[in-house]
């Protein structure tokens, strides 16, 4: 399994110089640390998926002695690594750089983890559902669909869960991090079991 | 003698493709060539053995265990060569076989380079400047590199030329040497397997047709040639097929010893080729439709 996760690492090795001048970049524009580490890390593991879609390693992997099991299981403790590593090369950066004047703090720190986590949980699954191309087209109409609505949901959510953003924003930050951390965490595990369930039914 | 694969009543449906209630075996320690026409569901069987897909019903084995409660065990132990590339484009063969090599327990670096060396494979370049040819090479290296007991190779010989294709089946020829290891490799160049191949599978259309030892079909089957008033309802009965023309008529038996005393002199037996065979069995089934 470590064997999987340490493949995805390196088959892009030489991006890794990329990633480190895309880091630098922001670091110049002064973009949030938090987001940097989920833009860097999203980019990093979205394209290890892209990769092995695109030149059929699906059949190699699932030809190897590994199970389709530890195939997806792998992506998903990968992510987690991946954005570790991130976080320690932008937050080193960050500490070479400016020393501790704007350090990453924990709550980046969980900000990032959240981010990345809730977004491969709900991207994952599809990717494991449907081919690279037809996600592509989905996710330019989802997007469109996202822009144009936004106004919308924001204003139904203001009207209809008034109570409920009144009762999330009257929590301490220790309540509203200890939360979100449960739930993204349940979402991660569930997500999880149902990119195996998708991948084991998968045909090559 | 013990099966290394074994399938039973097997069914997959795909649209417009089905691979029909297909039952057939592969014996331990010796080469089965597997051949049929483009579609008869060689790939489809493959990768069924591979369990790269599911079959609706049936079951299948592999050294008779099942992918359900052993795949790793099953798949430690295959060697897989395919017909399409399975590597990173951008990658180098080096670096494809660092991904691979940990997935082994048994891999031998010692053994991949003697293999590099032999088919004279640039380990530094790009595996998307390799030839098809060459890619073949490289898969066939890293197959026969960690020891497996059991080479599956689906159409390892189409896009290569005709040196290296004799050079490929001396190489296998050479492996089933020492001991006891099982070749299954499906092919449309059937002339491969005059060869190598001790048993030869067919299908056609997603069914089986035969499984024979290699000598065997030659006793089994013939073409006949003879005039065209010998045939009639009954004796048409007689062949798999047959082609008719001005001068008489060709056909396919399956039962050459019946058909020689059933003519006598009328009529001319030929050994038959393998792609007589698929050729008048394909043209059966369409008549017979």
């Amino acid at each position: 399994m470590f064997n999987l996760i340490w493949k995805d690492l390196f088959i892009q090795k030489k991006l890794i110089l990329l990633y480190l001048a895309i880091i630098g970049l922001y670091f110049w524009l002064g973009t949030p640390l938090f987001w940097l580490a989920f833009i860097t890390s999203i980019s990093f593991i979205m394209n290890a998926f892209y990769y092995d879609e695109k030149d059929n390693i699906n059949i190699l992997l699932n030809s190897l002695p590994y199970t389709r099991k530890q195939i997806v299981t792998s992506k998903y403790i990968g992510a987690i690594i991946f954005t570790a590593l991130f976080i320690g090369v932008i937050a080193g950066g960050s500490f070479i750089i400016n020393g501790m004047e704007s350090p990453f703090s924990w709550k980046g720190v969980l900000q990032t983890f959240g981010l990345v986590m809730a977004w491969i949980s709900l991207i994952f699954p599809f990717f494991y559902k449907f081919k690279q191309q037809y996600l592509v087209i989905g996710g330019i109409i989802f997007f469109v669909i996202a822009m144009l609505s936004f106004k919308a949901v924001i204003h139904l959510l203001k009207e209809r869960f008034g109570e409920v953003v009144q009762w999330f924003i009257g929590l301490s930050d220790l309540q509203l991090y200890s939360s979100a951390s449960l739930v993204i965490l349940l979402l991660y595990g569930g997500s999880w079991l149902l990119s195996m369930r998708i991948y084991e039914r998968k045909v090559f | 003698m013990e099966n290394v694969i074994e399938l039973q009543h097997v069914t997959k449906s795909f649209k417009g493709f089905q691979v029909k209630d297909l039952s057939i075996s592969v014996k331990k320690g010796f080469v089965t060539g597997f051949i049929g026409g483009n579609g008869a569901g060689k790939s489809t069987t493959i990768k069924l053995i591979m369990n790269l897909l599911k079959q609706d019903s049936g079951s299948i084995s592999v050294f008779g265990l099942t992918h359900d409660t052993d795949e790793r065990a099953i798949k430690e132990r295959i060697g897989f060569v395919y017909d399409e590339n399975i590597f990173y484009e951008n990658l180098t063969l080096k670096d494809m076989k660092k991904i691979i090599r940990p997935a082994y327990k048994k891999w031998n670096d010692a053994m991949f380079h003697k293999y590099v060396d032999q088919f004279e494979l640039p380990l530094g370049k790009k595996i998307k400047t390799f030839s098809k040819g060459m890619k073949m090479k490289a898969s066939l290296a890293i197959a026969l590199s960690h020891q497996a007991e059991l080479i599956i190779m689906d159409e390892p010989t189409s896009g290569l030329d005709p040196v290296f294709r004799r050079e490929l089946l001396n190489i296998l020829h050479e492996l089933m040497q020492d001991g006891d290891k099982t070749i299954f490799f499906s092919t449309h160049i059937t002339t491969d397997l005059d060869r190598i191949a001790d048993y030869i599978i067919f299908v056609n259309n997603g069914e089986h047709v035969f499984t024979k030892e290699f000598y065997k079909i030659q006793e089994d089957y013939a073409i006949v040639k003879g005039p065209l008033d010998l045939l009639d309802a009954d004796t048409e009965r007689e062949f798999v097929a047959v082609q008719k023309s001005n001068i008489g008529f060709e056909a396919l038996t399956a039962y050459k010893d019946r058909v020689a005393d059933l003519f006598g002199e009328a009529v001319v037996l030929e050994k038959p080729t393998l792609e007589d065979i698929m050729y008048y069995t394909e043209k059966g089934r369409c008549l017979n439709v």
